[in-house]
C-alpha cells in the first residue's frame, strides 16, 4: 500500500515538475521581451582619478545574488602589501554616484561622507569570504586585494538591499586610493567610515549604479557546449569495422592454411 | 559472420581482384601439375577472401584515422578583432527601406542607460523583438534552424540536445537578434555519438565575416564578426558575453580547447562576438 502511495506521489511530483518546467521555459521566453528580468549590472566608473575601471553583474534568485565582477587599474599595494579594496552595495540613496563637485569637505577627495549624500548607506558588503552584511563594510581582512580581480560569489541579500536593487537605487562602490597620489592632508586624514582606517583606504575609487540588464537572466558558469567526440576517437565505429575485418582476414588465412595447406 | 562474409565474397566472384588472385593461383597449380582442382579452388578463394578482408580492414582504419578532426581555434588576430575605427562596420548600409522594422531602429537612441562604451559599429541600428528561427554562417558552412534555450534549475544555461542533427539554439533570456543588447546563441562543437556539431568550425571564423539570422517577423538580421576569442572555462567572460551593450550585438558560443575526460567537458569556450550591420526584409 505504501509502495503504491509512494509511486503515486512520485508520479504526481513528476507531473508537477513537468508542468513547472514548462511554465519556467515559457516564462523564460516571455521575459526575454520585457524588462522584468532578474539580472542587474553596473559599469564601474572611476572616482577621485583612480584610473580604474570595471563592471559588475548581479543575478538575483530570490534573496540570493550571484555577483560577477571584473575590476582593473586600482592601486596594487599599500605600504608594501596587496592593497585591500573594500567594496559595498549602497542602498536607499539617490541611486547616483558622486562627482567631483560632491566634495563637500573641499579636501580634494570625494570621500564617504560626500558619497553618502548620493548613494545612501551600506546595504551589503562584497567581501571575498564570510560576512557580507553592512557589518563587514570596513573589514579589510576579507576585502579583495591588488590592482584588479575577477570576483564571483553568491551572497544572501537582506530585504532592504534586495528592494533597493530592484528599485534601481543600489550603487556599487569600490574603495581604496593610492595614498602617494593624495595631498599630505588627505594622506594624514582618518576615515569617516572607520577611524582605525586612513581616509585613502575608504575613499571611493570606482562607482556604478545597478541597472536592469538587457539579458533577463544571466546564466551561471560557462555553457557546456561540447560532447567530446572530436577530442578523442571520432569514428570509433569505423575503426571497429576495420579492425574486425583485419581479424577476420587473419582468421581466414590461418583457417585456410590449416585446412588446405596440409600437403 | 565469417560464413556470411565468405559467401558474399564467393558470390562476388566477378570481382576483378578475386579473378586476378584466382588466375594467379590456377596458373601456379597448372605449373605444379596438381589435379585436385576443387580443393585448390577453395584454397585460392579463401585466400582471396582473406586478402579482400585485409584490404577492406586497412581501408576502414585509415579512413577513420584520416577523418579524425580537430576543431579549429581562433587566431590571435581574430581575438583582437576589427580595428577600432569600425571602418568595416560603418561601410555596411542598413537596408532601411521596406519594412516596419526600419522605423523601429530609431529606438537605439533611447539607450542612454547602456553601460558599455560604444564600439564604432553602426550604433543606432536595431530591430524590434522577433523570435529568431534560422541561423546562417556561410563562411563556415553553418545553416541551422534555431532552438529556444532557457536556463537549467541550477542556473546554468541550457544547451541544445546532443542529437544526430546538431542544431544551434537562441538563449531566450537574451534579447532577440537585432534588438538592443547581447543576443546569445549556443551550439555544440561536437557530440560523443555523432561527431562534429553545428559550431565545430566556430574557431575558424574571422573578423569581418557575416552571420545572418532569419526572424519570425520575416526580417533577416545580418551581423558582422568583431572578434573570436577562446577562454578557459573558469575564466568565462560572463560580463563580455551577457553584459549590456549599446548596440544590437550577437554572441555565438561553443566549446573548445583540450577535453577533460574526467569532467567530460572541454576546458575552454570559444565565443564569436558580432554586431548588427544590416537588415533585410
Amino acid at each position: 500500500m505504501t509502495r503504491v502511495k509512494s509511486s503515486r506521489t512520485a508520479a504526481a511530483a513528476l507531473g508537477v515538475a513537468a508542468i513547472s518546467a514548462m511554465t519556467l521555459s515559457m516564462s523564460g521566453i516571455a521575459s526575454a521581451d520585457t524588462a522584468t528580468g532578474t539580472s542587474y549590472q553596473a559599469d564601474l566608473v572611476q572616482l577621485n582619478n583612480s584610473g580604474a575601471s570595471g563592471a559588475i553583474i548581479v543575478q538575483l534568485d530570490g534573496n540570493q545574488a550571484t555577483v560577477t565582477q571584473r575590476v582593473s587599474g586600482l592601486a596594487a599595494t599599500l605600504t608594501g602589501s596587496p592593497y585591500p579594496h573594500l567594496q559595498q552595495i549602497y542602498i536607499d540613496g539617490q541611486g547616483k554616484c558622486p562627482t567631483a563637485s560632491s566634495d563637500t569637505g573641499q579636501d580634494g577627495v570625494v570621500d564617504t561622507a560626500d558619497g553618502q549624500l548620493t548613494y545612501g548607506a551600506v546595504g551589503s558588503t562584497l567581501s571575498m569570504t564570510g560576512d557580507t552584511t553592512a557589518a563587514a563594510a570596513t573589514n579589510v581582512a576579507t576585502a579583495p586585494t591588488g590592482s584588479g580581480w575577477n570576483y564571483s560569489r553568491t551572497i544572501t541579500l537582506d530585504p532592504q538591499s534586495l528592494a533597493s536593487i530592484k528599485a534601481g537605487t543600489a550603487v556599487v562602490v569600490v574603495r581604496g586610493l593610492d595614498p602617494t597620489s593624495m595631498s599630505a592632508s588627505a594622506q594624514a586624514a582618518k576615515s569617516a567610515m572607520d577611524p582605525a582606517l586612513a581616509l585613502t583606504t575608504t575613499a571611493p575609487a570606482l562607482c556604478g549604479t545597478l541597472i536592469a540588464s538587457q539579458v533577463s537572466t544571466t546564466p551561471k558558469a560557462s555553457p557546456n557546449t561540447g560532447g567530446g567526440s572530436t577530442a578523442g576517437i571520432e569514428d570509433s565505429g569505423l575503426f571497429a569495422v576495420g579492425g574486425g575485418l583485419l581479424v577476420a582476414a587473419a582468421g581466414f588465412a590461418f583457417g585456410g592454411r590449416r585446412r588446405y595447406w596440409r600437403g | 559472420m565469417a560464413k556470411h562474409l565468405r559467401s558474399s565474397i564467393l558470390a562476388n566472384g566477378g570481382d576483378a581482384e578475386v579473378l586476378a588472385v584466382r588466375a594467379q593461383h590456377e596458373s601456379a597449380e597448372r605449373g605444379l601439375k596438381h589435379r585436385q582442382l576443387p580443393s585448390h579452388r577453395k584454397r585460392s578463394l579463401v585466400l582471396s577472401a582473406a586478402a579482400l578482408l585485409a584490404i577492406a580492414g586497412i581501408t576502414s582504419v585509415s579512413v577513420a584515422a584520416g577523418s579524425q578532426e580537430q576543431a579549429p581555434t581562433p587566431t590571435a588576430a581574430a581575438a583582437l578583432g576589427r580595428t577600432a575605427d569600425g571602418s568595416s562596420g560603418s561601410s555596411a548600409k542598413p537596408a532601411a527601406s521596406s519594412s516596419a522594422s526600419a522605423s523601429a531602429s530609431a529606438s537605439a537612441s533611447a539607450s542612454a542607460s547602456a553601460v558599455v562604451p560604444a564600439p564604432a559599429v553602426a550604433a543606432t541600428l536595431t530591430l524590434p523583438a522577433a523570435t529568431p528561427t534560422h541561423l546562417d554562417v556561410p563562411s563556415i558552412g553553418v545553416s541551422s534552424d534555431l532552438l529556444q534555450l532557457g536556463t537549467n534549475p541550477d542556473g546554468t544555461a541550457q544547451v541544445p540536445p546532443l542529437g544526430k542533427n546538431s542544431q544551434a539554439g537562441w538563449y531566450t533570456g537574451s534579447p532577440t537578434p537585432g534588438q538592443l543588447g547581447p543576443s546569445v546563441i549556443f551550439g555544440h562543437v561536437d557530440s560523443k555519438s555523432y561527431g562534429p556539431g553545428v559550431f565545430f568550425k566556430l574557431g575558424a571564423l574571422t573578423p569581418g565575416e557575416q552571420i545572418s539570422i532569419s526572424r519570425a517577423d520575416g526580417t533577416v538580421a545580418i551581423f558582422t564578426i568583431d572578434k573570436v576569442v577562446q577562454y578557459p572555462k573558469d575564466q568565462f567572460p560572463t560580463i563580455d558575453v551577457y553584459g549590456n551593450t549599446d548596440h544590437a550585438a550577437l554572441r555565438l558560443v561553443t566549446c573548445g580547447g583540450p577535453f577533460d575526460y574526467s569532467a567530460s567537458s572541454y576546458e575552454d569556450n570559444i565565443v564569436a562576438f558580432a554586431s548588427l550591420t544590416s537588415i533585410k526584409g
